[in-house]
């Protein structure tokens, strides 16, 4: 039988369900091997019978805790689709400030007060509230990992994350290293997977798949000083999707 | 891309690859060099480094014994070029710009073409070993259906220079000398090298202190920009027939000669980066700095980025993946470049990390390039192109720089890494594609541990030493070395599998009758003649009792070859027992002690051996040390404990034999992720003598 799947999200841009659509005819061999049965950016039914659960998005709210810890409960497997969802990624530069800071910054004068719409917590990635079986880390995601992960699934081969830096794949595309270019560049530091689809454009690698296990941070930042980025660029580089207080 | 067929066990067409043994020369810039001049190459085997000698060693000479160097004009040269390009003789790869930099890329026409470039960010290599490269394609909807994918396309690499073209030699020597790669000589035996001479000296190469700012053999054709006019020097017939079919040249005359005799001679004196110790010392420091503080201190500022090793030249270990399409019908098995300093690289299915350590990774890559394939193969695995000091950021990559450190401030602290000499004979064909084979039979052992009965569907008898071992293929999943647990000499083999990793998880889930991949026996296997009527003594951990097994059997078939035979096994607790009908039926022979012990046992739990860990079976143990071989194999960390207990019992060191585990991916020596120091464990091992191993840093 097809496994079941279901895709939900929560505070999220939905880019990454995008990216799923994006697969185009490869799709077709998608709903081949697995049966979609909630998909709310591509059809209009739904079901919560399923065994495999693509979640998007940060998570924010009790309301939104409650309805990921239903989701968990139905899903033999558990996937978290894209940086939102994998590690915070932008949605946690917020928690930088207090929830009525934030508030107050974005409403204003709005009447928000006892509507739990906004009733808002310092942001979650979906790990911090239910266990997670498997990550698919990006901003957005690459498609074709998605397509592997689920090819993965689907013939019972456990999907593995690269455990190397952003720069193995960027020096296999033969790239100029964007430091000679002066640009600020995550890579050494980000888990690969993603092609090194940034350096690969010229543009240096903004962490959105999140650090390696065991990043060599220090020996970044000390690449950084020496290539001369000050302190604040640093800090506002290392938090874009990975913030964590007091990053560096 | 031509397709073979592998279907029972016909797989792999042969094509017969001549490796020439005899006398050296690595690509000195007098040419006559060999590595014996320092006197410390131990363990080198030292040989013509290219297997395409047939092909390269035909430079041409003219009537006064002088190299005959033709020339031709500028003009004429990119006219020369631009043929090459339109009239069909391959895919023309040439230097071009890379925005600041450069890079091999297919020419479209002459005027791309940048001879005066210093240094490409990737070496040639990437069109001999991609860092891409799908090396067979299967369908796994169908019992057994694989396509080896080998590349027969032709291919013109233009403008390699010197240090790239031995690069290219030392790649030859590792991929088409022992073991040779299908998909690389296709590549190599396709691909015409037309070399450059240096014009412009990269700023952290330090090619002219080793002598690799010039080279005389391993390219077709050899040419020097002059300005005006080009000089080319012949290589080969192919290069000949090239040059003739394609160009209108004429003997070079006196002048040029010179001045291509000058821009080869003052091309040392260029470079701005020196060593300050001959490269024929490299291998003494390496010996007597193990230790020395500049690893720890570098090894600090090092990214793990792996970039050093995936822009070199002269690095050549790879990384074996399954991709399966969405359709979960078509996959593909893909190589693809790995790197000694990537945390990964040693791991094995079980977690874990033989080489944990960022320090020992770091200080790994300078012992390989300057001192294990210097023993191994008789050459220094680095060319001086200085890629690697270009593309590291915090600047710790460059040999020149170490080398130069520690002969300024040596430990002197020598410690030796032999590497056994072990031959066994094994496959030397078709190596990387697997046969069919066909689940016999399967008795599950423990929660974890299942023995499956295999058969080759060629029928063959697969012949093999116990402590040998095969890889196992599924497709679509991937490959995984088991150790083979039966005795040999029948028509089946057996497997004991941990479920653990990728593939032994899905090979759980398989049935009798199913088809799995084998390729195989690899590694040496147990010395069965040399303990020939020796006393036995077995000491077993866990899974470490599959290949003791094999030997075992082989043992008891035999029984009247040996003398005292004793097996020890111990594990974790009782359900987790391996081959528990073998340890009953082995314990009722009344010529053998069996004892066995769990760390263990729950309360209630049926158990009729020991309880405490395996090394306190050692000490009550009656046997004569001097007679007895102990054959100890087990999880890493039991060795040590087992050993300690053995040497109290005063057991010589010549008289204990391990098995050791480790990544081995490839089995035949190439893809590095089971190295031990100099060390291959899928050749030399996984069955080691204690005296050869036990002083390897990386060993236990």
């Amino acid at each position: 039988m097809k496994p079941r799947v279901a895709f939900f999200d929560f505070a999220s841009c939905e880019g990454c369900q995008l990216q799923v659509i994006n697969l185009e005819e490869k799709i077709l061999d998608l709903i081949d091997v697995v049966e979609v049965v909630s998909f709310r950016e591509a059809m209009k039914e739904s079901s919560d019978d399923y065994d495999i659960a693509f979640v998007e998005g940060s998570i924010m709210r009790p309301m939104d805790e409650e309805r990921l810890k239903r989701i968990r409960k139905n899903a033999r497997i558990l996937v978290a689709l894209g940086a939102c969802a994998c590690i915070g990624g932008v949605n946690r530069l917020r928690n930088e400030w207090s929830v009525d800071e934030v508030k107050k910054e974005v409403y204003d004068e709005a009447d928000i007060e006892g509507n739990r719409l906004f009733d808002v917590f310092p942001t979650k990635a979906v790990d911090e509230v239910v266990d997670v079986d498997f990550r698919i880390p990006g901003c957005p995601i690459n498609r074709e990992e998605f397509a592997k992960v689920v090819a993965h699934l689907a013939i019972g081969k456990e999907p593995r994350l690269p455990s190397y830096p952003v720069c193995v794949e960027c020096k296999k595309n033969e790239n100029i290293c964007v430091f000679e270019l002066g640009k600020f560049c995550l890579g050494p530091v980000t888990r690969a997977g993603c092609n090194a689809i940034c350096p690969t454009h010229g543009d240096g690698c903004e962490g959105c798949r999140g650090y390696l296990d065991d990043p060599r941070m220090e020996a970044a930042k000390d690449v950084l000083r020496k290539y001369g980025v000050s302190f604040d660029e640093m800090m506002k580089r290392f938090n874009m999707f990975n913030y964590r207080k007091g990053a560096i | 891309m031509r397709a073979i067929l592998a279907h029972s066990g016909v797989h792999a067409q042969s094509r017969k690859f001549d490796i020439s043994m005899s006398g050296l020369i690595v690509g000195d810039h007098d040419g006559t060099r060999t590595l014996h001049s320092s006197g410390t190459w131990s363990h080198a085997v030292v040989r013509v480094l290219s297997g395409m000698k047939e092909r390269m060693g035909t430079v041409q000479h003219d009537e006064q014994g002088g190299i005959r160097i033709q020339a031709m004009s500028k003009r004429e040269w990119l006219n020369f070029v631009d043929r090459l390009i339109k009239e069909n003789e391959g895919e023309v790869i040439g230097v071009r710009a890379r925005g600041s930099r450069f890079q091999y890329a297919p020419l479209e026409s002459a005027e791309e073409l940048r001879l005066d470039y210093d240094v490409t960010i990737l070496p040639p290599k990437k069109y001999l070993l991609p860092t891409h490269e799908d090396l067979m394609t299967f369908d796994i909807s169908k019992p057994f259906e694989v396509l080896a994918n080998i590349d027969e396309g032709k291919r013109i690499l233009l403008g390699v220079h010197p240090y790239d073209v031995l690069a290219i030699q030392q790649m030859d020597e590792i991929y088409l000398g022992t073991h040779r790669d299908e998909h690389y000589d296709a590549r190599r035996k396709n691909t015409i090298i037309i070399a450059s001479d240096i014009l412009n000296v990269s700023e952290r190469s330090f090619a002219g202190s080793l002598g690799t700012h010039v080279v005389e053999t391993g390219f077709d054709l050899l040419v020097t920009d002059l300005g005006d006019t080009v000089a080319v020097t012949i290589g080969s017939e192919e290069g000949k027939r090239l040059l003739d079919t394609h160009s209108e040249t004429r003997e070079a005359t006196l002048e040029e000669k010179k001045h291509v005799k000058r821009l080869r001679k003052e091309l040392p004196s260029r470079y701005a980066r020196k060593l300050k110790v001959d490269k024929y010392m490299w291998q003494k420091l390496l010996e007597e700095n193990y230790d020395h503080p500049i690893w720890e201190e570098n090894s600090k500022k090092c990214l793990q980025c792996g970039s050093c090793t995936l822009v070199c030249p002269t690095c050549f270990c790879y990384d074996v993946d399954d991709v399966m399409s969405l359709n979960l019908k078509e996959g593909r098995r893909v190589r693809t470049w790995d790197g000694c300093l990537l945390r990964d690289f040693t791991r094995v299915a079980g977690g874990e990390i033989f080489r944990e350590n960022i320090k020992d990774r770091y200080r790994h890559r300078y012992y390989r390039k300057g001192l294990y394939l210097p023993m191994r193969n008789g050459f220094v695995a680095c060319v001086g192109c200085g890629r690697c000091a270009t593309q590291c950021l915090p600047d710790i990559a460059d040999p020149c720089e170490i080398m130069n450190t520690l002969a300024s401030f040596s430990m002197h602290e020598k410690v030796n890494f032999p590497i056994p000499d072990v031959k066994v004979a094994g496959v030397e064909e078709g190596l990387l594609i697997p046969e069919p084979a066909t689940i016999l039979r399967k008795e599950r052992q423990t929660d974890m541990e299942t023995l499956y009965e295999i058969r080759p569907d060629s029928g063959r008898r697969l012949e093999y030493r116990p402590g040998q071992f095969v890889e196992v293929s599924i497709f679509g999943v991937g490959e995984a070395p088991i150790s083979i647990a039966s005795s040999p000499g029948r028509d089946t083999f057996e497997l004991l599998v941990r479920r653990i990793g990728h593939v032994t998880t899905k090979l759980d889930t398989m049935k009798v009758g199913e088809k799995i991949g084998i390729r195989g026996p690899f590694g040496n296997g147990f010395d069965v003649s040399g303990i020939a009527g020796r006393d036995i003594l077995f000491i077993s951990g866990g899974c470490g009792l599959a290949p003791t097994r094999s030997l075992i059997e082989y043992v008891l078939e035999n029984r009247g070859d040996f003398g005292k035979v004793t097996i020890l096994y111990g594990c974790k607790e009782p359900g987790a027992v391996l081959f528990g009908n073998d340890l009953q039926e082995w314990s009722r022979k009344n010529d053998v002690l069996v004892k066995k012990t769990v760390d263990q046992c729950g309360e209630g739990e049926c158990w009729d051996g020991e309880v405490g860990l395996i090394t306190t079976l050692i000490p009550p143990l009656d046997f004569d040390p001097e007679r007895t071989i102990s054959i100890v194999v087990g999880p890493p960390v039991m060795y040590k404990f087992v050993i300690s207990e053995l040497k109290k019992k005063e057991v010589p060191d010549e008289n204990i034999v391990v098995s050791l585990e480790r990544r081995m991916k490839c089995g035949v020596g190439k893809c590095g992720h089971c190295q031990m120091n100099g060390i291959y464990v899928c050749l030399e091992g996984p069955v080691f003598r204690y005296t050869d191993v036990k002083d390897m840093p990386e060993a236990f």
